[in-house]
């Protein structure tokens, strides 16, 4: 008891406590429902047999029964154009505010932080602004396309198949963007500014430099925030919960929105976890790339 | 062209650039200070000419918008105190070590942070309703957030502590401190600032929170301003000056927190994500 | 208050990596000792282990008489310098100071008093409400110092204090930490990579490479009897020659220079060589003469050519040799340029002989 005590104040025990109670916690509240998820999607879950752990066993038949409902490929299709636009906007838009805001300006740290904004606002409430702004008869980005001419009728960007997950994927290319643009800054910003020099001297043009410097010293930087695009899109639920619902006819719905309405509204736990199981192994892979991408600075 | 000229010229395309940027921010404001008819004219007219403060009057008490916050406040708070109270240590021990163990605690951390929300929700519902849990339905979303939250946390917060050198505590150990006096005397007050900036985006993130509340808290009176907004916008709604006056307030006290803290909160950010 | 220390048999593993090997040392009461080596020796690691911070593997370390191997630093009743100074950052230079009294329960008064006094010769008095960032590395140094000796704990542990200082501050903490050591009588060990920091400051010095103690001693034993080439090469700056030899006869070698000169040695007493015995022969560049003219007559001479010539006005340093690598120092400037030839004689006295295979002197 003495020796355990005097390892609490003086030895490893105090290493292991710290770690213990944060891990325990953790196993507790998300490795426990990780595994959990996998089981109940191997078994037959209702209203009754919610309740209890010993539910039949049916195998895969949770899988084969999700695969062969008509609206799971279209969904997936959407989760893979939601991801791949999203990412694609937000990064090509980040990166051009990034380079924008690397020329040195009185102020240009301080406007570029005001960008963040974006990112501590909580997620309803940036769908119910960009609900409002994609409004079809009254909203103000129809009325804004219509007065330059890009458009000549109202777009109904929530009820109209074609554009309802479109709505969703404009509001999370703005929520994205000052994330990218922020990343993507640190690592311009860690870029030696003599390699430039010795370029131009080299005779280096600026599409030259941006070519064959910023590109490949920023290649880490570049799979760490693609990765974490990646990530982050795929955790995203507050818009559609707050722009489109999934609707209409599931034309906006994606996976990680499906799985909580599969739940949630039609009480069909079973299939919901199918549907998260199928995504977290997704978003697993997308975290190992992350971390392999970072993983220099992740070892300090 | 002269340096001072080019700079005013970047400037202004700064503020150009931000002006686009936060006019979704600028629009709830707008909306929310338009009457009735005035929010649906055409073409929109883009300042309040006659603002109708008291719609924000009439929303608070007509949507309990002050119970809803409160709510909200409740979880963010309970969440906060329960990830600094058990990151900290952990994020401390992580920092302090090289080896295969911490290196494998490490992943494991990273791989949680990724977990969305919406896929664990399923689990920790049934779950919790198992253990009765969802009994106390704020204490349930709390235990989940935090269990969402101290990932990140401990990442943020672990390189606040790589940044303290260890001869200080070493120092303190041969100055007499024991292992648990080194910490608390010379390590803790040394990375507070890291330790507060990660509290408040952990309080930030927490404050916003959706998915759990709306799974588990079913009782109005105790559900958060983000499930409150989302039951006020239905889906043929008209009040959308309501609706963005509920929003402006929900989102108020965090654009405060953030003005304030700006600098340090960009800074704890970008040194957790990429370091 | 101050004791006597002492290790035996003292291992360190990290892992498969055995960072202290076997070490034996006793740092008698009140002395000041030294641990030298390059970098990677594992002076560090022995301090450490001093300390607490490091736990040896095997082996025993006592700190006066009472067993210490496994107590927690706070019970050493040791005080350590470190080598960033380890000032608490968010603490005045008093807070500093008064702090390890603070921790064994000395009421704030009595530490205040004592911090006055501690100031007082540490030439602090006026900076006690500065913050540690207000210093200059000079006064830090005399924080950290000040922090160390408040206490009048066993023993003071130096980790390369001096290293982040400029060079004629060095010189000058270096003379201030030796007073200080006097003054106190305290048993102090001081870790450094400099031998020179080494050899002035220290009793005893303890050369170690690898994780061994090659050598100790007193300072000038180690120079003028190193006992491997190690030591002798470590020891003494610039570096000591080292040229290929074979004896000719008992008392005397052929150095395996161009035209195979013959130099007596000085036995003093040590086995004489076997005629045609494989050694190497170590010449200090400072014991290196030149004599007037191409006396070749003289038996002890040889004759190199010159490839370099630094002068720093008191001293020069000449590179002879065909490649350039046998060194010399004479006081006062040469009048020579590159290419002329130097005849150099050497006193058999001072002619160090090593065994080529094992380092070991002969």
């Amino acid at each position: 008891m003495k020796t355990m005590f005097s390892s609490l104040r003086d030895g490893r025990g105090f290493d292991v406590g710290l770690v213990a109670f944060p891990m325990g916690f953790l196993f507790l509240l998300s490795g426990l429902p990780l595994l959990y998820n996998v089981v109940m999607s191997v078994q037959e879950v209702d209203m009754f047999s919610l309740g209890s752990f010993a539910r039949p066993f049916v195998g895969l038949k949770n899988y084969a029964t999700l695969f062969s409902q008509p609206e799971t490929w279209p969904i997936l299709k959407n989760t893979a154009i939601f991801v791949v636009a999203s990412i694609a906007g937000q990064f090509l838009i980040g990166f051009g505010l990034a380079l924008f805001f690397w020329n040195e300006f009185p102020g240009a740290s301080w406007l570029r932080g005001l960008f963040l904004v974006s990112w501590v606002m909580p997620g309803l409430v940036v769908g119910a602004i960009w609900n409002w702004i994609l409004s079809g008869d009254f909203g103000v980005l129809n009325y804004v396309l219509r007065s330059v001419g890009i458009i000549s009728g109202n777009i109904f960007w929530r009820s109209d198949p074609n554009f309802a997950l479109w709505a969703v994927i404009i509001a999370n290319i703005w929520l994205g963007i000052s994330f990218n643009m922020i990343l993507l800054s640190v690592g311009l910003s860690s870029i030696p500014k003599d390699l430039y020099e010795a370029a131009e001297l080299d005779g280096a043009g600026a599409w030259a430099r941006f070519r064959t410097i910023t590109l490949p010293m920023m290649r880490a930087t570049i799979g760490a925030v693609v990765s974490l695009g990646l990530i982050f899109t795929l955790q995203q639920f507050d818009l559609f919960a707050a722009i489109t619902s999934g609707g209409p006819n599931n034309a906006s719905n994606v996976a990680q929105y499906w799985a909580w309405d599969l739940s949630f509204r039609q009480y069909d736990f079973a299939q919901g976890a199918t549907i998260s199981v199928i995504m977290i192994v997704f978003v697993m892979i997308a975290s190992v790339i992350y971390v392999r991408s970072t993983r220099q600075e992740v070892r300090g | 062209m002269s340096e001072t000229l080019r700079n005013r010229l970047f400037l202004a395309i700064a503020l150009l650039l931000a002006a686009l940027y936060l006019f979704p921010l600028y629009w709830m404001v707008v909306t929310s200070l338009k009457t009735g008819s005035a929010m649906f004219a055409t073409p929109p007219s883009f300042w309040p000419s006659e603002p109708q403060w008291q719609t924000y009057a009439y929303v608070w008490e007509s949507r309990a918008v002050g119970r809803y916050l409160w709510n909200s406040l409740v979880i963010a708070l309970g969440a906060v105190v329960l990830v600094t109270a058990l990151g900290t240590g952990c994020a401390y021990v992580l920092a302090r070590y090289r080896n295969v163990w911490i290196d494998i605690g490490l992943f494991l951390i990273l791989m949680l942070q990724v977990l969305p929300a919406s896929l664990m929700v399923t689990p920790i519902f049934v779950g919790f309703s198992q253990f009765g849990l969802l009994a106390t339905p704020r204490l349930a979303v709390i235990l989940a957030i935090a269990a969402k939250a101290m990932p990140f946390f401990v990442v943020l917060v672990r390189s606040t502590f790589m940044s303290v050198p260890a001869e200080l505590e070493e120092a303190g150990l041969v100055d007499g401190n024991s292992r648990v006096g080194a910490f608390l005397f010379i390590v803790l007050p040394l990375a507070r600032n890291g330790i507060l900036v990660s509290a408040i985006l952990i309080f930030m993130q927490a404050f916003g929170e959706f998915v759990y509340s709306k799974s588990m808290i079913q009782a109005a009176e105790l559900q958060p301003a983000s499930v409150g907004l989302n039951s006020f916008m239905g889906p043929n709604t008209n009040e959308w000056n309501n609706i963005m006056a509920f929003a402006a307030m929900y989102v108020g006290p965090i654009l405060a927190l953030f003005v304030l803290l700006q600098r340090r909160i960009v800074s704890g950010l970008t040194s957790g994500a990429l370091k | 208050m101050t004791a006597q220390i002492e290790l035996s048999q003292v291992n360190k593993h990290y892992g498969a990596y055995h960072a202290l090997k076997d070490i034996n040392l006793t740092i008698e009461k009140g002395s000041f000792v030294a641990l030298v080596g390059p970098s990677g020796c594992g002076k560090s690691t022995l301090l450490r282990s001093l300390a607490g911070l490091e736990k040896i593997t095997a082996g025993r370390l006592t700190i006066a008489g009472a067993e210490m191997t496994a107590v927690p630093p706070r019970k050493r009743d040791i005080a350590m310098v470190f080598q960033s100074y380890a000032l608490y950052p968010h603490m005045t230079v008093e807070e500093n100071l008064i702090y390890p009294l603070r921790m064994r329960g000395v009421s704030k008064t009595n530490a205040k008093a004592k911090a006055q006094e501690v100031a007082g010769f540490t030439g602090l008095s006026g900076l006690l409400t500065r913050y540690p960032r207000q210093l200059s590395g000079g006064q830090r140094q005399r924080v950290a110092m000040g922090r160390a000796v408040i206490r009048s704990p066993k023993a003071f542990l130096f980790d390369e204090p001096l290293s982040n200082l400029d060079a004629a501050l060095r010189v000058s903490m270096r003379k201030e930490i030796r007073a200080l050591h006097d003054r106190l009588g305290a048993t102090s060990v001081y870790v450094t990579h400099d031998q020179i920091e080494a050899m002035t400051m220290a009793d005893h010095v303890v050369v170690m490479r690898d994780g061994v103690i090659e050598q100790q001693g007193a300072p000038l034993t180690l120079y003028d009897r190193p006992e491997n080439r190690f030591v002798a090469g470590f020891i003494g700056s610039p570096a000591m020659n080292f040229i290929a030899a074979r004896a000719v006869d008992g008392a005397s070698i052929a150095l395996d220079l161009p035209g195979q000169p013959v130099i007596a040695v000085d036995r003093k007493g040590a086995a004489p060589l076997a005629p045609g015995q494989a050694v190497t022969a170590g010449l200090r560049p400072e014991h290196l003469r030149i004599v007037d003219g191409e006396s070749g007559s003289d038996h002890q001479a040889f004759t190199l050519p010159v490839r370099l010539i630094e002068s720093t006005g008191s001293l020069t340093y000449l590179s002879l040799g065909d490649t350039g690598d046998i060194s010399l120092v004479e006081h006062g400037r040469e009048h020579l340029r590159p290419g002329d030839r130097l005849t150099l004689t050497i006193d058999p006295g001072l002619v160090h002989l090593f065994d080529p295979e094992t380092g070991r002197r002969v």
